[in-house]
């Protein structure tokens, strides 16, 4: 796929709205991550203002132009032009609590009409004013409907402010703000989908989330799912016409791998995420008491924590593999990364995966990799081992083949790594631009030489 | 005058089924049957029935003026007897005209040539004695396993008593000159080379149905005043194709069958053009210049090289594997084991091992039985793996026998 360059010239490049919710440095799972590098990316086509519940003020992004909630003060909104509306948003406090990776959903809907009465939004008097002031602990905890609400109702009147020719929104939780921000200007919503309640929760998971999902991508113009894996759920699940699907797969940063001397004689077959129905991790146990029947020499990893570490660990020692089967707990990026440099086989069983980055990274570090068909990344690695999660046996068959031929680890090691050129944000960022192009949410790009 | 020369491929390998790593040691039986006669039944509707029933129409039409020439491999003859007699009968049928010639080829449209010469040999016997039973014809012209050819290769056909040899016409090897003469293989007496004009060929076999070509859709006359400019420049067409082309990647919706059925009478049109078996091409033209090919060329893939089979490790280990088994298997003197290693041989199992992702990938992908060249890989080797361990078992038994008798002897 061709990348935009030269660039575009700032001046007639389109004028993007972004809405994120996690943002580096308050990173939470790959989402924030995810966000920041493609407006990376697509700030060097286009102008990008992103508005996020908070951030910190001294992360500066070149090129891009992030508002935090947090950081606004009554000063910069008297500034702007329409200080009246903005007197609600003076100083915001934030103080950093446990992140959970995601939200667990709560029974039915709550309560949460669309005013700014909210638990979120704390009266301070300041002299002889008084100010509403936006203030969540965490940006999944609590009263997430109302978080997104209130973060919904704040970002629509920011955006009176700023000029922009489309809206782009990421997941759920900007969703309201993006119809918010659609509905008071007029300006097309484009809902790039990382991930869905269908995947976290399964397809029977039709909870407030997913109908926040379905409304906002039944408004928006464009949606962007990371895979057409994610687009196939948009219309299955959703009911979402698929003409107004525009697949964007994630990209990767590079990074520069080296290899570990190994600890273990035996081989080590990796896996890394969270433990939690999604990804698949009590297939893992399954796929490795299949392979251990026939091959002994075989050890099995598990990093990352979840609800499901208990039953893991008691499933294992119940098979009679615990002594090939080794659960790490949560680990760092540095600790992950050292286990990539001593894998010989990277396993991704999950259930519903709608990029799937951690087989990518994986790549990266010249593992050969086995993956469940339905993941987006099976997509765009064209170098892969790939079965349906629930196939135990072709699972298995995989790994003994990887680790009892070399021929064959090799030549999926040597493909991957070519597909590693098609993978990349800057990519991404073209197809996001082209998707604007295709929808006419912008004029034609005019491309400098 | 020119003549015209119409080479069918006819071809379908005993494919193998999804023989997994547990299968080891258990299962003997390799072949994916229900794939297999699945296939053959499909292409015998869609093509072999259809196409062999005009081809026969168009050589009574013409009243003998029409001819062609096949070449099917041994593999597809008996899957045919199996489960298809009708198909093989229609095939038998056109062999009564006079008007329809028969090749030479390797019996399991293998790569033996590259491997073995032995082994070669073997399978060229085997398939001529297949032919000369159902069609009563002792081939005289050998065509290799997807025209891989060079120039040892001639030689060699050429000390098995054969007067022609079918080859792809390949553009770094011709440089300026035009394929349709008559050539002589570097470095033999007497055997005459024909070569593929593979533009033409493509014509037909890929680009027919392709709507975003300028010439689509191409009718029968457009093509024959293609074919009449080699008057002047050429003695000889060579239109090499698969047979499946027709009805099978080329649908019947096409406008195939029709074009085929007005082919012979546009291009005879023309008085100075003919059609001719390839033998009879070959006792008529005299050959016009060298063709010296010294490493292997095909008519697979854009490389025209051995890339489609063995460009990546898998596709070499995996042959390699196969056939270093050769002294083995024969020593057991076991028919059936000793066919079951010709049908590991197929070519085509190697070309599902292809992983030329970004270039043919997706033509080596429409014909795979497999989800990726790797379960292709993984498949076969498993298979192979059984196949290993049956020869042993199978060696070890005459060989504890011999050494017996041999104790007795000294004693």
């Amino acid at each position: 796929m061709p990348v935009l360059d030269p660039v575009i010239t700032k001046k007639n490049a389109p004028k993007v709205l972004m809405l994120g919710w996690e943002f580096p440095p308050v990173i939470n799972g790959g989402l924030g991550v995810a966000c920041h590098d493609l407006c990376i990316a697509l700030a060097k086509h286009a102008n990008v203002t992103m508005i996020i519940p908070k951030s910190n003020p001294d992360f500066v992004v070149k090129n891009l132009d992030l508002i935090g909630l947090n950081t606004i003060d009554a000063k910069t909104l008297r500034n702007i032009g329409h200080a009246d509306s903005y007197k609600k948003i003076k100083n915001v406090h934030f103080i950093l609590s446990d992140l959970n990776p995601y939200y667990n959903q709560p029974n039915g809907y709550g309560s949460h009409a669309l005013n700014m009465e909210s638990q979120y939004i704390k009266k301070v008097q300041i002299g002889n004013d008084s100010f509403d002031i936006f203030h969540i602990d965490d940006l999944y905890g609590g009263d997430v409907i109302e978080k997104v609400t209130v973060f919904g109702q704040l970002a629509a009147k920011l955006a009176h402010s700023l000029d922009f020719d489309i809206i782009h929104a990421h997941d759920w939780m900007t969703m309201i703000a993006g119809m918010e921000i659609k509905r008071q200007t007029g300006k097309p919503l484009v809902v790039h989908i990382h991930s869905l309640e269908i995947d976290r929760g399964g397809i029977h998971s039709k909870g407030w989330v997913y109908q926040i999902e379905k409304k906002g991508m039944e408004d928006a113009d464009v949606l962007m799912p990371v895979s057409d894996f994610t687009g196939n759920i948009i219309r299955e699940h959703y009911h979402i016409p698929g003409h107004k699907i525009h697949t964007v797969h994630n990209g990767i940063r590079p990074v520069t791998p080296f290899k570990s001397e190994k600890l273990l004689k035996e081989k080590m077959v990796l896996f890394v995420g969270r433990l939690t129905r999604q990804k698949g991790p009590e297939y893992f146990v399954e796929i490795a008491e299949r392979v251990l029947q026939f091959n002994k020499d075989v050890r099995f990893v598990m990093a990352g924590t979840g609800e499901y570490f208990n039953q893991l660990l008691i499933k294992a020692a119940q098979k009679g593999i615990a002594h090939r089967f080794h659960l790490t707990g949560f680990l760092n990026l540095e600790k992950v990364r050292t286990l990539l440099s001593m894998a010989d086989v990277y396993i991704m069983p999950s259930v519903s995966e709608p990029f799937g980055l951690s087989a990518v990274e994986a790549v990266q570090f010249g593992i050969p990799v086995v993956i469940s068909k339905q993941s987006g990344v099976s997509e765009v690695l064209k170098g892969a081992l790939k079965f349906d999660y629930w196939d135990i046996d072709r699972a298995a068959e995989y790994i003994l083949s990887l680790v009892g031929n070399d021929v064959l680890a090799e030549k999926v090691r040597e493909d991957a790594f070519v597909d590693l050129e098609h993978i990349s944000w800057d990519i991404a960022a073209s197809r996001v631009l082209e998707g604007y192009q295709k929808y006419e949410l912008i004029p034609e790009l005019t491309i400098n030489n | 005058m020119p003549s015209v020369c119409f080479y069918f491929q006819v071809h379908q390998p005993f494919r193998i089924k999804r023989y997994s790593f547990f299968d080891i040691g258990k299962d003997h039986f390799y072949e994916d049957d229900e794939k297999n006669r699945w296939i053959l039944d499909k292409v015998s509707e869609k093509c072999y029935l259809k196409t062999n029933r005009k081809i026969l129409e168009l050589i009574n039409r013409h009243k003998g003026k029409f001819k062609v020439s096949y070449s099917i491999s041994g593999v597809a003859i008996e899957q045919m007897e199996i489960h298809r007699p009708d198909v093989l009968q229609s095939f038998i049928d056109l062999s009564k005209t006079g008007c329809v010639e028969f090749l030479s080829e390797t019996y399991y449209h293998s790569l033996s040539f590259i491997y073995s010469k032995d082994e070669f040999k073997r399978q060229v016997e085997l398939h001529k004695a297949k032919i000369k039973q159902y069609f009563d014809q002792t081939p005289k012209v050998f065509r290799n396993t997807e025209l891989i050819y060079n120039n040892e290769l001639a030689s060699y056909i050429e000390n098995l008593g054969y007067k022609g040899i079918l080859c792809e016409g390949v553009d770094r090897i011709l440089g300026e000159r035009t394929p349709n003469f008559l050539y002589k293989p570097a470095g033999t007496l007497k055997i005459k080379a024909m070569l593929k004009n593979y533009s033409l060929s493509d014509d037909i076999a890929f680009r027919f149905s392709d709507r975003n070509w300028a010439e689509w859709p191409l009718n029968a006359d457009t093509y024959a005043s293609w074919v009449h400019k080699i008057a002047g420049n050429g003695e000889v067409l060579n239109l090499f194709m698969d047979y499946e082309t027709f009805g099978e990647h080329q649908w019947e919706e096409t406008g195939i069958f029709d074009f085929l059925d007005h082919l012979p009478k546009a291009i005879m049109t023309h008085p100075d053009f003919d059609f001719k078996m390839v033998s009879e091409a070959i006792d008529t033209f005299k050959t016009r210049d060298i063709y010296d090919v010294p490493e292997f060329i095909s008519w697979a893939d854009a490389e025209r090289d051995l890339s489609a089979w063995l460009s990546n490790p898998m596709e070499q280990e995996a042959a390699k594997r196969i056939y270093k088994l050769e002294e083995k298997v024969l020593a057991t003197g076991n028919k059936d084991l000793i066919d079951v290693w010709g049908k590991l041989q197929t070519s085509d199992h190697f070309y599902y091992m292809c992983t030329k992702f970004w270039s043919d990938g997706d033509v080596h992908k429409y014909f795979s039985p497999y989800d990726s060249p790797y379960d292709a890989y993984i498949y076969y080797m498993n298979a192979l793996a059984d196949f290993e361990t049956t020869i042993e078992d199978a060696q070890a038994k005459p060989a504890v026998k011999k050494r017996v008798v041999k104790k007795k002897a000294t004693v």
